[in-house]
């Protein structure tokens, strides 16, 4: 799939399937779906609803497994690993960034930023360090003992965001990050993200349905009907 | 990660404090039920063996039995104990043994306006020999005032406060019914025991009792001091048998008198608590079950309402055993406050009833202890069905929640 002498990409899809239910009334979120993603790059996946977007976006943080097929993470089959070390996978290596936020309620921004931390077993003096600066890098170190009520929704993104990076992930998996905010809300969380992925090299997949915040991207997967339907960068598909 | 979790369930129980409470109240009163009840049962067996000890295991008691008529069953009659029983028992073991007897009735005690109703025992020469007694002020009755019939009294401090409030009653020439006496002794206070009101009670020679009161020369009571403990069980076989010459029992016939010894009673005594604790625990045993299910059920709407967290925390890397340890380490830390609240008040209400009842507070700490942890493993117990629930969640269903 990759033309010889170029690197492993950091994941691959080959051949995806993920079905539910069975027999007559079996739906395929997914439908034999091939594509990789090189590190560093940033790629936007776009499509109608029910397409199979957030399958995909599932899949690759590895909250949920193919039910045929291979999902290659960084060389290892990610679909065949069992539930604790799939856990460990996206504690080590993963970043979620949803469309609702999904911050803890009554938390305060640096104990929700520390939370990935917890699971990894580091002490609090650590942990309180790490989610300090990656509240910083998210221009929020005012606000860390504010909790996501006395946040606006682009401030709640952004600690989700300092929460995705506080673990140092190689993977940005981001669901219309920029689906409850407005225009000027979204250019903020789209820089940032764009200041993620060229000064630090992080690899970003992001579902939008909307064009201009794709355009932030450098390449484009369009879905149709659990399937690729267009394909920006087709040399790296299979 | 553990400390986390402690940490996570205190403030999760601290958000819902009256929910928390309301949920704790079944382990709350199974605690306390259980605390209360063995620490009172303690402080009543520390007072039998305290009153053993003050009034001698070695004590022997005759007295007059029930006897149905073959004849006419339904007719039950009573040979009471007489003076002549007492002094022929004391022909035959008095070398053996201390006897002496005593004759009771309930009449009003007066002095003045003032009067009360009051239990009056007649009393024989070495009553006073056979356990220990605690003067207030005055003395005992002489011997020689019991040998002569004397118009003496020793009362017990209720009767002295309700003649003569805080005035020293010594040498007041009070009426017992009719008769005249004069107050020689008052006894120390001795609270409600197994033996009963105590302190409601007037001693006067036994004479007396017979010959100006009863009118009779029968007994209540002759009661026998053992040299030893290990003398008690022959010695009671010899009163039996005495009984029944004195009596002219034919062989084959019951005996119309009993014969108890007070190591006996305060078995009986001792079975009786022992009794009480083990119905009043089982009790408290269901109660605790009932509030094991409170937990399971508060436990069960926890994880239901808790649901997006669950997915939160499994997207950023919580392992199914971290979500199960986060539950289950919240309903013990929550049964465990319970348990602990409960110890407090069963505690307090045991220090109340102790208190009240006379008997010694001696909290046992073993078992204050192993409450403890049995009220820990109740949060584990019930609430591991909850906590399995919720670790066993998809992730992205739970995130999906609403
Ligand atoms: N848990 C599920 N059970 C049944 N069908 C599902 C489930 N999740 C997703 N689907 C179906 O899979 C298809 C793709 O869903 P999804 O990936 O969420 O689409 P998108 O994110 O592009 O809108 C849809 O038809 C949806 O109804
Ligand atoms: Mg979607």
């Amino acid at each position: 799939m990759n033309a010889p002498g170029k690197t492993a990409p950091l994941l691959a899809f080959e051949n995806v399937w993920r079905s539910y239910g069975g027999g007559d009334t079996q739906v395929h979120a997914l439908s034999g779906v091939s594509f990789g993603i090189e590190r560093g790059t940033f790629t936007a996946v776009t499509g109608p609803s029910g397409s199979g977007k957030s399958t995909t976006m599932n899949i690759l943080g590895a909250l949920d497994v193919p039910s045929r097929g291979i999902y290659r993470f960084m060389g290892s089959d990610a679909g065949r690993l069992d539930n604790a070390s799939r856990a460990e996978l996206r504690n080590r290596h993963i970043g979620f960034v949803f469309q609702g936020y999904n911050l803890l309620p009554r938390t305060t921004a640096l104990e929700n930023v520390e939370l990935p931390l917890i699971y990894r077993g580091l002490p609090p003096p650590a942990r309180h360090a790490m989610a300090e600066k990656a509240l910083e890098q998210v221009g929020l170190e005012g606000r860390r003992h504010h909790t996501p009520a006395a946040l606006s929704g682009g401030q709640q993104q952004r600690v989700a965001i300092a929460r995705a990076l506080v673990s140092e992930p190689t993977l940005l998996v981001a669901d219309e990050p920029t689906g409850n905010l407005d225009t000027e809300r979204s250019r903020e969380i789209m820089a940032l993200l764009t200041a993620l992925n060229r000064e630090r090299g992080l690899t970003i997949v992001m579902v939008t349905h909307e064009a201009d915040i794709a355009a932030f991207a450098s390449r484009q997967i369009s879905f149709h009907d659990g399937r690729i339907a267009f394909d920006s960068d087709a040399g790296a598909a299979v | 990660m553990f400390l986390e979790s402690v940490r996570l369930a205190l403030r999760s129980i601290a958000r819902n404090k009256m929910r928390s409470l309301l949920t704790l109240l079944g382990v709350i009163i199974g605690v306390a039920a259980v605390i209360a009840l063995l620490t009172i049962g303690g402080g009543a067996r520390e007072q039998i063996r305290a009153e053993m000890a003050g009034q001698g295991s070695r004590l022997i008691f005759a007295f007059a039995g029930m006897v149905r008529d073959p004849a006419s069953p339904a007719e039950i009659k009573v040979q009471p104990l007489t003076n002549e029983h007492l002094m022929n028992l004391d022909k035959s073991i008095g070398q053996h043994a201390t006897i002496a007897a005593q004759a009771e009735t309930r009449l009003r005690v007066s002095y003045g306006a003032r009067g009360l109703s009051a239990q009056i025992r007649g009393v024989s020469e070495s009553y006073f020999t056979l356990r220990e007694w605690t003067l207030k002020r005055g003395r005992l009755l002489s011997p020689l005032e019991v040998a002569s019939h004397a118009g003496t009294c020793v009362i017990g401090s209720k009767v002295a406060k309700a003649l003569f409030g805080t005035e020293n009653p010594i040498g007041a020439r009070i009426r017992i019914g009719h008769p005249h006496c004069r107050v020689v002794g008052e006894l120390a206070p001795k609270g409600a025991s197994f033996s009963g009101d105590q302190d409601t009670l007037a001693l006067i020679p036994l004479g007396l009792f017979q010959i100006r009161i009863s009118g009779r020369n029968e007994l209540a009571q002759i009661l026998i001091n053992a040299p030893s403990e290990a003398l008690v069980a022959p010695l009671k076989v010899r009163v039996a048998e005495e009984m029944r010459r004195l009596r002219r029992i034919a062989p084959g016939r019951n005996d119309d008198f009993q014969v108890d010894d007070m190591a006996e009673y305060m078995r009986q005594a001792g079975s009786i608590i022992g009794n009480v604790t083990a119905i009043l625990g089982a009790i408290a045993a269901i109660s605790l079950l009932v509030g094991g299910i409170g937990i399971m059920n508060i436990m069960l709407v926890s994880v239901t309402e808790r649901t997006r967290e669950i997915g939160i925390r499994m997207a950023i890397g919580a392992r199914q055993r971290d979500i199960l340890v986060q539950f289950l380490t919240e309903a013990s830390v929550l049964s465990l406050l319970g348990g602990l609240i409960g110890i407090g008040l069963g505690l307090a209400i045991a220090w109340v009833v102790t208190a009240f009842m006379n008997v010694s507070f001696v909290p046992n700490l073993t078992a204050v202890s192993a409450i403890a942890a049995v009220s820990a493993m109740i949060g584990i117990v019930f609430g591991f069905f909850p906590a399995l629930r919720g670790a066993r969640l998809d992730p992205i269903d739970a995130l999906r929640h609403e």
